[in-house]
């Protein structure tokens, strides 16, 4: 902890250390983040609608491309990571599956931070991982 | 600030609230993609007959709504988390609410012009 507070934002922002619940903190942030960019990107391109067939079409085929197949597949990635990992900290946050409160002894593990919220994490990574790749399927029409 | 309008509390409700009615919506909005196939689902009238049908226009006028809630209130949880103080507290609340309500009218618009037929040729 020590060390943390002398490495200032840096120690706080380390992924590496906490394990995966701080890798899941910024996964939460970073797609949260990649969303809310490609949703405001989602509004102009679908207003692009009111130019006419050939505004429509143009715009369109910037997606019908391998970057853009690529793009929109890390997009559903993001998307069902960030549900499922959500409806964790929801869940989390209205009191379930924080373990039963207990005499803090070495070494201090938290009882929150148990094996429930982490398998919901990587079953939340997994859940992604397989959208990812039923998405694929639907854009190449595998 | 906006703590002072309303608690956080209540923001933190009205975050998960609009979290979980909007994946229900976004569910709704990916089954009309996949059920008329992608590509086919993407043409410009397969689009503008989606838009011109009432319900799906509201789906999308809500999801619209709820997105731009989560996604700004989301935004301005990120950055309350790296700086605080009044000033910024302050610039970073009212800019999301002014950057949200933007992207509701735009987006509005895009969905009335469109569900009215007021596209060009």
């Amino acid at each position: 902890m020590e060390k943390d507070r002398k490495e200032g934002i840096k120690g706080m922002a380390n992924p590496g250390r906490y394990g995966i619940e701080r890798v899941a903190y910024w996964l939460m942030r970073i797609t949260g983040l990649g969303l809310l960019f490609y949703f405001i990107g989602h509004i102009y391109e679908t207003s692009n609608l009111l130019d006419g067939k050939a505004a429509w079409n143009s715009m369109l085929e910037l997606t019908q491309t391998t970057e853009g197949h690529i793009f929109l597949t890390l997009v559903i990635g993001m998307c069902v990571f960030h549900t499922g990992n959500g409806i964790r900290l929801m869940i989390g946050q209205a009191g379930f599956g924080l373990g039963k409160p207990s005499r803090a002894d070495y070494p201090y593990t938290p009882k929150s931070l148990n094996m429930k919220g982490k398998l919901c994490i990587y079953v939340s990574i997994g859940l992604a991982a397989l959208a990812m790749m039923y998405g694929l399927g639907v854009m190449y029409d595998v | 600030m906006m703590s002072n309008i309303m608690r956080e509390s209540h923001i933190m409700k009205i975050h998960y609230l609009t979290a979980l009615i909007a994946v229900g919506f976004v569910i709704i909005h990916i089954m009309v993609r996949v059920t008329q196939g992608f590509a086919n689902s993407l043409e410009f009238e397969s689009v503008i007959a989606n838009y011109k049908s009432i319900p799906y226009a509201i789906v999308l006028e809500a999801m619209l709504i709820l997105i731009s809630v989560h996604g700004f209130n989301g935004l301005r949880i990120i950055l309350l988390e790296l700086k605080q103080g009044n000033a910024y507290e302050n610039a970073v609340t009212y800019g999301c609410l002014v950057a949200m309500i933007a992207l509701i009218a735009y987006g509005s618009r895009t969905i009335i012009m469109a569900s009215m037929g007021m596209v060009e040729a």
